[in-house]
């Protein structure tokens, strides 16, 4: 096991250190950089004084010199300086950070919780008018896209009660009712497709179990059907229900961005499209790498999972 | 639309703007004290305050509250122009030697936000360095409004309380860019880079917090130079980049103020309709469409082909169809009563574009296209520009349909924002789709930016000898008659030589709740954010 997980490990600094190579590559193939977006908002450019704030900012330097200079402030625990508000990035990113994990963790526990009974029932009441429903629920929230879910919860709101949630974030010490309101609705924009898909999988996978022939001989030994279902056929169902949710983790992370901005949330998701319209470099390619190490973390965890769930699967040396 | 039609455009216009406005009524009532305004804001301050180094309304509107200016126009009328210049930090000001100085003299006992004495040498230091003097004692990173102070010879600041600003030539409009909200005077003692993170002013409010990417919070300042002012105990912005959100938070009552430029006709319409109760003003965004044509590449180094290009568009039909009626054509300054200086309605009808037939424009497009040597076998093909951003991207394809009917085949090409400014200044293109903001309505403000030869801001590169000299000459006009008539004949010298092809100038529809008292839009969204009069009723 210890020999698997720093194998694990090891992969996962290796996928980091490509990962960094390519966000900062890809930046910088973007057009324009951060000095002519401050002369945008100025409304002309000068070659001179561009090349003036180039030097200030570190940007004049050759390429691999920059990045070998992130890498080393990753090291060293300093993410630099955010070009654009001129404070250290570790200052704009820290307050963000909770609220992203918070609506992330969120969202997918709403996934699971609506997502596997509902796939359970739709898979025992295979064919009923319930199984029906329950399947074009889980289509439409496929074929919906959190955004669009988002803006329409939001105007829904305004139209029929006037209101809307809090337009920044409000701590749990402050006011936990409002707190919990402002993170539900969009958990629920984001959880709603995950749930779609942990639904759909769960129903096929335990369909496929309650076919096999231990599930016919505890139903022969007598064993009720709550029994049969719950603990012998939905622990073996499992398996591909996980691996999708660590996967839907890693997806719901790109799908808080527009549900963020939607909600006026200040998380993580949000100020990354900011900062990239900004090309905020050291803001961007922290952040990036902040998903990126959260991506890694959740699919190490669903591989963990798996020995919990299916005693076969063992990690060896 | 026929002639009765166009006709009857103004007065149900003046219907739609009584019917939604009524600010006169807000300032009959006594104001009170006290209340916060929870306000918008489209992204998050750009440059943080600081205002001198931006030309944006995202930085202009939230950091004005914090700074004063040596005048300002008087926050509760409409106009601007000469006679509604109130002083702020000078208490009077006075014209020497046939307005070739110009003398401040300055209020006493004014404290910045730091406690620090407010004192002629924070004005010569705040304008000195704007004029890029050379002895001047500091430097901004980006100087967009460098030429505004091009005229200014020196500034002298003889005692703590007088400042004087002397000029090469008279220059009368130099009173009005001193009082546009992109003047704020700046702390001698406080680096200008701090501006960028905090704000030291000596305005009515000051910064309490600004939680990056989250809201902006001032406070009333306590030590306010105006005794009873302001009425406000702070100010919030939140900015929220989703459109529908920033107007669905606006609807809820969760924001008491729409954010200037922000508000289309239809959006307005919306708004009403859902809440009835909302307050609309229709006013002046000071922001032009125009046509710029690279003056110094073929095809638009001949002056048929350009002139070819602002006959073909037809600005009534792109004000209907693209900004449903919220716009107003007009010449390369805002017509009245949206502005002061724009030539009117009959007086455009003879210039390029403005007919009211379009199918004669059209023709005489076609004909010049002709003579350029271009015909439907032998089309001419261009690339237009535009920013990748909507309201740019709706009036080019606008102008590339109008353009095809007269055998320019355009293809549309957007540019990211942090390309465009660099594209037009470099004149790295042909010919593009683009919006002009000025702060303040004036001639001075709006052509030595966008028509001087060898401005930065001047994207089409045109420059004439001739219209310099009449620039140069209204600027140092004293009798404003006189230099209305000017600025009329260079309008229309302009447009003839279609030398920036203006399409229009667009309306902005402030919307507030009821309970927001005295905060009056002016004729341009950059001037009327100081706060300092605003009250609540709520």
């Amino acid at each position: 096991m210890k020999t698997y997980l720093a194998q694990r490990l090891t992969i996962a600094v290796l996928t980091l250190l490509g990962m960094s190579m390519v966000i900062f590559a890809l930046l910088r193939l973007a057009p324009g950089d951060i000095v002519d977006i401050l002369f945008s908002t100025a409304g002309y450019v000068s070659p001179s004084e561009k090349q003036a704030i180039m030097k200030e900012l570190g940007i004049d330097r050759p390429y691999w010199v920059q990045y070998l200079d992130w890498l080393r402030q990753i090291g060293t625990g300093d993410l630099g300086k955010s070009y654009r508000y001129d404070v250290p990035a570790w200052q704009i990113v820290r307050p963000l950070l909770p609220v992203t994990l918070e609506l992330a963790a969120l969202s997918m526990v709403f996934a699971v919780l609506f997502g596997v009974p509902t796939g359970v029932v739709s898979a025992v009441r295979q064919d009923s008018t319930l199984d029906y429903v329950l399947r074009v629920f889980s289509l439409a929230g496929l074929s919906m896209p959190a955004f669009w879910l988002g803006m329409v919860i939001i105007l829904g709101l305004v139209t029929w009660f006037r209101w809307i949630p809090p337009l920044t974030y409000v701590s749990p010490m402050e006011d936990l009712k409002l707190h919990a309101v402002q993170f539900l609705l969009p958990a629920l924009a984001v959880g709603y497709r995950s749930s779609a898909l942990i639904m759909r999988i769960t129903r096929s996978s335990l369909l496929e179990v309650l076919r096999e022939d231990y599930i016919r001989t505890a139903r022969a030994k007598g064993q009720s059907g709550r029994v049969v279902v719950w603990r012998h056929a939905l622990k073996n169902a499992m398996l591909p229900v996980v691996t999708v949710i660590g996967i839907e983790f890693a997806f719901l992370i790109g799908g808080l961005v527009v549900t963020e901005t939607v909600f006026n949330l200040p998380g993580v998701a949000r100020f990354l499209v900011q900062a990239i319209l900004w090309r905020d470099y050291p803001i961007v390619q922290n952040l990036v790498m902040f998903i990126a190490i959260v991506v890694i973390l959740s699919n190490l965890l669903v591989d963990m999972l798996y020995g919990v769930l299916d005693p076969r699967v063992r990690y060896g040396g | 639309m026929t002639r009765a039609r166009i006709a009857a455009l103004p007065a149900s216009f003046a219907l739609f703007t009584l019917t939604l406005a009524s600010p006169a009524t807000t300032e009959a009532q006594t104001p009170k004290s006290g209340g916060v305004l929870n306000m918008m804001l489209r992204e998050d301050l750009a440059q943080g305050f600081a205002i001198h180094e931006t030309a944006t309304i995202s930085t202009v509107w939230p950091a004005m509250p914090c700074f004063n200016n040596l005048v300002l126009f008087d926050p509760l009328k409409k106009t601007e122009s000469v006679d509604t210049v109130v002083g702020e930090l000078a208490e009077k000001w006075s014209w020497q030697d046939n307005f070739r100085n110009l003398v401040f003299f300055l209020r006493k006992g004014v404290k910045w936000h730091d406690g620090q004495p407010f004192t002629a040498k924070d004005v010569k230091f705040t304008f000195d360095m704007l004029r890029e003097a050379a002895d001047a004692p500091a430097k901004l990173r980006i100087n967009p409004r460098k030429d505004w102070y091009a005229n200014v010879e020196a500034i002298e600041a003889p005692d703590p309380s007088t400042v004087v600003f002397r000029l090469k030539k008279p220059q009368p409009s130099l009173l009005l860019m001193l009082a546009s909200g992109y003047t704020p005077v700046y702390a001698a003692h406080v680096p200008p880079a701090s501006y960028r993170t905090g704000c030291v002013g000596t305005g009515p409010f000051k910064l309490k917090e600004w939680r990056k990417g989250e809201f902006v919070e001032l406070v009333r300042n306590p030590d306010y130079f105006v005794k009873g002012r302001p009425y406000l105990e702070g100010l919030k912005y939140f900015p929220i980049v989703e459109r529908g959100t920033r107007q669905a938070a606006l609807q809820a009552g969760k924001l008491d103020v729409s954010f200037p430029g922000e508000t289309t006709k239809t959006a307005a319409e919306q708004l009403k309709a859902a809440v009835p109760q909302l307050v609309v003003t229709p006013y002046n965004q000071n922001v032009s469409d125009n046509i710029i044509m690279n003056v110094k590449k073929p095809p638009f180094d001949n002056p048929k082909v350009r002139l070819a290009v602002s006959h073909a568009i037809d600005r009534r039909a792109l004000v209907r169809a693209v900004h449903q009626g919220g716009a107003v054509v007009g010449a390369s300054l805002a017509p009245k009563p949206w502005g002061f200086w724009g030539l009117a309605e009959k007086d455009l009808l003879g210039l390029p574009g403005y007919a009211t037939n379009p199918a004669d424009e059209k023709a005489r497009a076609r004909q010049l296209m002709a003579e350029a040597g271009y015909s439907p076998e032998k089309p001419l093909r261009v690339e237009i520009v535009t920013r990748a951003i909507a309201v740019y991207v709706d009036m080019a394809s606008f102008v590339i349909n109008e353009l095809k009917q007269i055998g320019i085949d355009a293809s549309l090409k957007q540019i990211e924002t942090a390309q465009w400014h660099a594209m037009a200044t470099r004149g790295d293109y042909q010919i593009g789709a683009n919006l002009t903001g000025i702060g303040p309505d004036d001639p001075d403000a709006n052509f030595y930016e966008n028509y001087a030869c060898g401005s930065p801001r001047n994207y089409s590169q045109y420059c004439s000898e001739e219209v310099m000299k009449l620039i140069d000459a209204q600027s140092q006009e004293l009798d404003p008659k006189r230099r209305l008539a000017m600025v009329y004949a260079i309008q229309r010298r302009l447009e003839a030589d279609a030398a920036r092809p203006i399409l229009d100038w667009k309306l902005d529809y402030f919307t507030v709740w009821p309970h927001v008292k005295n905060l009056i839009p002016h004729q341009s969204i950059y001037n009327f954010g100081r706060m300092q009069d605003v009250w609540t009723d709520k």
